[in-house]
């Protein structure tokens, strides 16, 4: 007999979260609710006396301080109450958390069917709400949908003995798992079966497909083992790593590039080897700290003599865009796996993240499945969860606000890690598989959860998306495998290891058996949360938490025995053999078949045409805008923009101090409170080098050109990382491309040629300036189709596609730590200065957005200069000459002069007729463009000569000091008074759009 | 694991202090942990909780214990409350046992959590078993990371924060409400229980007010110990302030330092210093006898 055990805190102490609920339903909804009481619920489904159920209790689930709780519904005084509970299969931490604690105080072992659920009952009062009211708060703020169930009781329907009932959400499959074959007697006939199945096969592939199949020797050979035509097994697999998502056909495809102003046309073969991999190959044979690079799943740099750092970004757009915390935290978790499944493996030091979504107020008409604020809210809460669980500082992000990612938010995550440079006296980023090796899965069980990811990443988001690929992380779960990987790590235990993300094993195991060059699975030996999955589902679920490992058969027993020691589950799947095939049994039958090589041959290139329409020719312009006459009153409005304000609030939910390792701070000046360029961690916490890591984003250039776009990215993230003290000579980068459907088609895709050609000149930009800056691409991933279909207003339908997107992050190694500057003036009377030529490039700029334009000239990156000029005052900080150092970004020198002051909390006094600058003669140009290749520099005075001598030769000029008194003090080019504004106004304002969330 | 049999006499009176720092099970402050306290002199070693459990590793080794922060079992069901079933259904009485010995626990953050839901803190009237304090959700409503100006108590029996004034520490949790009932928080005072308290930058007691009082605390009260001040249990992280350049003014203090012709000598940072007491605690009262 299931029991259900309420627990609530005391009704005298604070229900902080009931008191975000009442917070949120106001902001989200306007409703004026009183209060709000939570009670966590435990459906307990074991059978246990009365004693063993009254001694859980009080010793494991009720604080006597704070808590109350019993076996019957809690009396609570209500208005309505709100029940929301997992739907069946979902991932519930809690529910098995409970479950381990139960099992440990009373000493027994939970049966197969046996198992602990858990929900939440809410008791809202006040508001007058109405039925539908509350039912609303369940359904777009409490629970959603996809996921997740709510019930909504009135007054009137609640009895107090029943309560919510006992709710089960238990997955019952009645079901024998299946091989199905697949007939192949016309292309045609594939494709259906595609369609039904949602394998997403492409039309290109499927003749490629049944060529294979239909071959005399593969039948031949396949008959041995009772098969005939593929198997679902099969054709899932070829499918998941045919996606786009896992083999990157866009980045590798042919693209037709014509440029419609000069109507030449070109060929271009393969973005990634020509844009990519060959500038990134390049550099490595100059830069031998750059020690493994895209072969991995993540790259890896050297640190220090003894210790390498692993970096790798993802994103995570389509789960988040459904369910944002469950997308986002999955996310975050999984990008996680990637350093960890690196070489023979590293531990987690970083973790960085970046947001894009519509406005947080949008009112406007398209109907997204979640409205801007409540996904960014969930989104936040997802990456908290799955950073602070993992016990990985996450000090650096970035937001970015623009209504073309209502159609499909982007969460970009990237991880870092650490491993040392040799385990047992082998190259600790090296691995192989060999025959014989036995296929451990580690982690979590598999279930139906995450089927077909892979596949709807690949495509864009609509209503018949299937929801299944939706999950929610564990960090918990993998926390302890990750320290159990390291444990076994460090004994030589680990011969390879890979994660399972996209693709399950399907994706692990088939890559990992290519080094030894085959493999043989026994499916039926894989641990499942339930019963009755078809073997093609357990062959491709994306079940979270589970790391592929490679042993020796001699070191099975210590490593079965360590992986006891954590409590994490690791089972003996199969092993690795020479053979050439990939084959899987179940219960001694074999269910697939193939050629390991399969997928790296025989297939077509996908082919793109791309248009490129130059800016004026699509009729972009530069707007006729002279100065205003307010300027202070504009700065200020500046300052409160969603792109430029303040998000402390984001930052401070993510610890950024666990282990020990923090130097320079996401937060930083007198106040604490002011943005850093990037951040600064001591890896080694034994050793005095330091690892800078910055992120940038641009989306908005991209309006008028992808490759000053791509240009401008990379720039500011170099910038970010040199001006806290970041080596521009030992710069890694990670490419991250989220873009819309690049594929054209007249109806559904009409200007595909033209983002197609977009995608072409982001990569040409990315290799241009990696090759000069001389950066390797450590890592990077990129993501298509960007776009969402949204309901409108009156039910029409519209196609929305986000901007052309690309996240670049910059890792720098600084030889010392204590030579690291942050942003903020320091002393009043040190000089201002600025490096870099500003010119007039207020096209897409934050000044320009604010008025509606867009214009035309776009900050265009001056590459050959730039580099030199951040050697010279990389040299200047290594020096010490530097009091602080800022890099010129998003809103140009007027925004980043007054955050200079801000962080110092000091004035500061500027000449604008002092700035270097080109062809320029307006102080709001000055002032706002966002010309690339520039920062403020504050310098002691007694440093101004050895400062100068250094910056000899690049433009730079003083043009101003720091003052003791409290404004912002700028004057023109004609020395006439242009703003004078108290900076603590100035921060006033920057905190204000978003300074009471917390 | 030292040696003793081939050690000298020497050896054995100068043997080093033992620090066992808990892992396993989520919880993620052990390597810094761990350096912090070798920083402090001591010889440390991260143990994983099932070791402790399987016999592998004895607490009879070790004269320091430390619950370290972290997210045990995920804080689900509070923060804290699944580690201390954990221990305490398997190894209490060997716990009960290491502190009856004159031996040190330190619980940080997460381990303090672990520690008032074990009932080691308080610890009124030798009584470890009963829990009459607790650590629930922040007022804020979320977690939070931020440095925060502390006061030590200078009548505090605390042997961790001897000589430990005005410092500065981070605080990462969720879960940092430090919350009794009036009596209990009267008697914690009383008997020089309440260790540190969150303060305002001028080192007033925060009296509440956030940021300064980051979590809704009771008193301001950001750690406490047990009558005997061997059991000491403190939301903030002093192994998070291992080096100067960790304190988020670090690079303000180095410039203004550099202008007066000085530069900043690594010396001891306050979060190693309150380590450094539990040794040299160890070192003074059971070393040396």
């Amino acid at each position: 007999m299931p029991a259900r055990l309420e627990i609530t805190l005391k009704p005298n102490l604070f229900d902080a979260e009931g008191a975000a609920i009442c917070r949120k339903a106001n902001d989200y909804f306007g409703f004026d609710l009183e209060s709000v009481r939570t009670v966590s619920i435990l459906t307990i489904d074991i059978d246990l006396t009365a004693d063993q159920l009254e001694l859980i209790r009080t010793e494991i689930f009720t604080n006597p301080v704070t808590r109350i709780s019993s076996y019957k519904p809690l009396a609570i005084d209500f208005d309505s109450v709100l029940w929301v509970g997992y739907r069946p299969g979902v991932r519930d931490n809690p529910g098995s958390t409970a479950t381990e604690a139960v099992e440990d105080l009373l000493r027994i072992r939970l049966k197969p069917h046996e198992a602990i659920y858990t929900s939440k009952r809410y008791c809202l009062k006040g508001g007058n709400l109405s039925f539908d009211d509350a039912g609303r708060i369940a359904r777009e703020l409490l629970a959603n949908d996809i996921i997740q169930q709510y019930k909504v009781f009135s007054k009137k329907d609640w009895h107090p003995e029943t309560g919510i009932g006992i709710i089960i959400p238990k997955v019952r499959l009645d079901h024998k798992p299946t091989v199905t074959v697949i007939p192949i007697h016309s292309d045609e006939a594939l494709m259906r079966v595609s369609k039904e199945r949602d394998l997403a096969l492409n039309p290109n592939d499927v003749s490629t497909i049944r060529a294979y199949f239909l071959r005399e020797d593969v039948l031949a050979e396949r008959r041995a083992f009772g098969l005939s035509a593929p198997t679902d097994v099969e054709l899932e697999y070829i499918s998941q790593a045919r996606s786009d998502h896992c083999n990157h056909n866009t980045f590798k495809g042919l693209f037709r590039y014509r440029d419609l102003a000069t109507g030449k046309t070109e060929i271009v073969n393969d973005l990634f080897e020509t844009c990519i991999e060959a500038p990134t190959l390049a550099v490595q044979k100059q830069k031998p700290w750059v020690i493994s690079v895209l072969w991995d799943n993540a790259g890896v740099g050297r640190l220090n003599d003894d210790y390498h750092y692993v970096i790798t970004g993802e994103t995570h757009n389509s789960p988040s865009n459904m369910e944002a915390y469950g997308g986002a935290i999955t996310g975050i978790v999984g990008v996680y796996r990637d350093p960890m499944g690196t070489g023979k493996g590293s531990r987690l030091i970083m973790g960085m993240y970046g947001y894009c979504a519509g406005p947080r107020d949008y009112q406007g008409g398209l109907k997204p499945h979640l409205h801007p604020k409540r996904l960014l809210d969930g989104v936040i809460e997802g990456v908290r969860d799955g950073g602070n669980k993992s016990g990985i500082p996450t000090p650096f992000g970035q937001v970015w606000f623009h209504e073309g990612y209502l159609g499909k938010c982007l969460v970009f995550v990237t991880a870092i890690g650490l491993m040392p440079s040799q385990i047992k006296g082998e190259a600790a980023e090296k691995k192989t598989t060999s025959p014989n090796d036995l296929i451990v899965m580690c982690g979590g069980r598999v279930g139906k959860d995450g089927i077909h990811g892979v596949t709807a990443a690949s495509e864009s988001f609509s209503a018949d998306t299937p929801a299944g690929h939706v999950q929610i992380g564990d960090p918990y779960t993998q926390k302890k495998m990750h320290d159990f990987l390291l444990e076994a790590r460090d004994h030589g235990l680990i011969a390879f290891i890979t994660d399972n993300g996209g693709g399950g094993l399907s994706s692990s195991i088939g890559e990992s058996a290519r080094f030894s060059n085959g493999c043989v699975v026994e499916l039926e030996k894989v641990p499942l949360k339930y019963e009755g999955l078809d073997q093609w589902e357990i062959w491709v679920s994306e079940s979270q938490e589970r790391m592929t490992v490679a042993i020796k058969p001699e070191h099975e027993e210590q490593f079965m025995a360590l992986s006891k020691k954590h409590a994490v589950e690791s089972t003996i799947i199969g092993h690795y053999t020479d053979s050439g095939k990939l084959r899987i049994t179940y219960d001694g039958r074999t269910c697939a078949y193939v050629d390991i090589d399969l997928l790296s041959s025989q297939f077509p290139q996908w082919t793109f045409e791309a248009e490129w329409t130059p800016p004026e020719m699509r009729g972009l312009f530069e707007p006729v805008l002279a100065g205003p006459d307010d300027a202070s009153g504009l700065l200020l409005d500046l300052f409160s923009r969603p792109n430029i304000c303040s998000k402390e609030w984001i930052i401070r939910q993510y610890d950024h101090e666990v282990q020990g390792t923090s130097v320079i701070k996401p937060l930083v000046g007198k106040d604490r409170d002011v943005i850093s360029d990037a951040v600064v961690i001591r890896p080694v916490l034994e050793s005095p080098e330091g690892l800078a890591a910055a992120q940038a984003l641009l989306p908005t250039y991209s309006q008028i050109d992808t490759y000053h776009m791509a240009a401008c990215t990379i720039d500011e993230a170099v910038r970010r990382v040199v001006a806290v003290g970041g080596d521009p000579d030992r710069i890694g980068g990670v490419d991250n491309f989220c873009w819309p459907t690049i594929q054209y088609d007249p109806i559904d895709n009409p200007d595909g040629k033209y983002k197609a050609a977009q995608l072409v000149r982001a990569n040409r930009a990315l290799r241009d300036v990696c090759t000069v800056y001389e950066i390797p691409l450590l890592s990077g991933k990129d993501s298509m189709y960007i776009d969402g279909h949204l309901k409108g207003r009156y039910g029409e339908t519209h196609k929305v596609s986000a901007l052309p997107t690309l996240q670049f992050s910059c890792t720098s190694v600084i030889s010392d730590i204590t030579r690291c500057v942050t942003m903020d003036s320091k002393f009043a009377g040190d000089l201002v200065y600025v490096l870099g030529e500003t010119r007039n490039e207020l096209g897409a700029s934050e000044y320009y957005e604010h008025f509606g334009y867009v214009g035309l000239r776009v900050p265009e990156l001056r590459l050959e200069s730039s580099m030199k000029l951040y050697r010279a005052l990389s040299r200047a900080i290594q020096e010490d000459l530097v009091a602080s150092c800022h890099g010129i970004y998003r809103g140009g020198l007027g925004v980043h002069l007054a955050l200079v002051a801000m962080g110092g909390g000091l004035g500061m006094d500027i000449d604008l007729s002092l700035v270097p600058r080109v062809e320029v003669e307006e102080n709001h140009v000055i002032l706002y463009s966002e010309t690339p290749g520039r920062f403020i520099v504050t310098v002691d005075p007694k440093h101004r000569l050895a400062f100068e001598s250094i910056m000899d030769g690049f433009p730079h000029a003083c043009v101003g000091t720091v003052s003791s008194g409290l404004d912002l003090v700028i004057n023109g080019l004609e020395d006439e008074p242009v703003i004078q504004v108290p900076v603590s106004e100035l921060k006033a304002a920057w905190k204000q759009p978003f300074g009471q969330l917390i | 694991m030292v040696d003793y049999f081939h050690m000298t006499r020497s050896e054995t009176q100068n043997r080093s202090v033992h620090v066992l720092v808990l892992t396993g099970y989520g919880l993620n402050c052990d390597y810094e942990t761990a350096y912090a306290f070798e920083l402090a002199g001591a010889v440390s070693t991260r143990v994983h909780i099932n070791a402790l459990i399987s016999g592998e590793t004895s607490l009879k080794d070790y004269d320091i214990l430390v619950l370290d922060g972290g997210f045990s079992w995920g804080d689900d069901h509070g923060a804290g409350v699944l580690e201390a079933v954990r221990l305490k259904s398997n190894i209490g009485e060997a716990i009960f046992q290491f502190i009856g010995e004159g031996k040190l626990i330190l619980g940080i953050c997460n381990g303090f959590q672990a520690l008032v839901n074990l009932g080691f803190l308080p610890g009124f009237d030798g009584d470890y078993r009963t829990r009459h304090v607790a650590l629930t959700f922040n007022d804020c409503g979320n977690f939070r990371d931020d440095w925060v100006p502390l006061l030590g108590n200078p009548d505090s029996s605390c042997v961790f924060t001897k000589g430990v004034g005005r410092i500065e520490l981070p605080i990462r949790h969720g879960e940092g409400k430090f919350y009794a009932s009036a009596e209990v928080i009267k008697r914690l005072i009383d008997n020089g229980q309440a260790v540190f308290q969150y303060a305002t930058r001028k080192g007033e007691p925060a009296q509440g007010q956030f940021p300064f009082n980051p979590n809704g605390s009771v008193h301001d009260i950001a750690g406490i110990c047990d009558p005997t001040g061997r059991v000491f249990g403190l939301m903030p992280h002093p192994e998070a302030f291992n080096h100067w350049t960790n304190h988020p003014d670090w690079t303000r203090m180095k410039e203004s330092m550099k202008r007066q012709g000085q530069s900043i000598h690594p010396e001891l940072t306050a979060g190693v210093r309150i380590l450094k007491n539990g040794v040299d605690y160890i070192r003074e009262n059971r070393l040396a006898v």
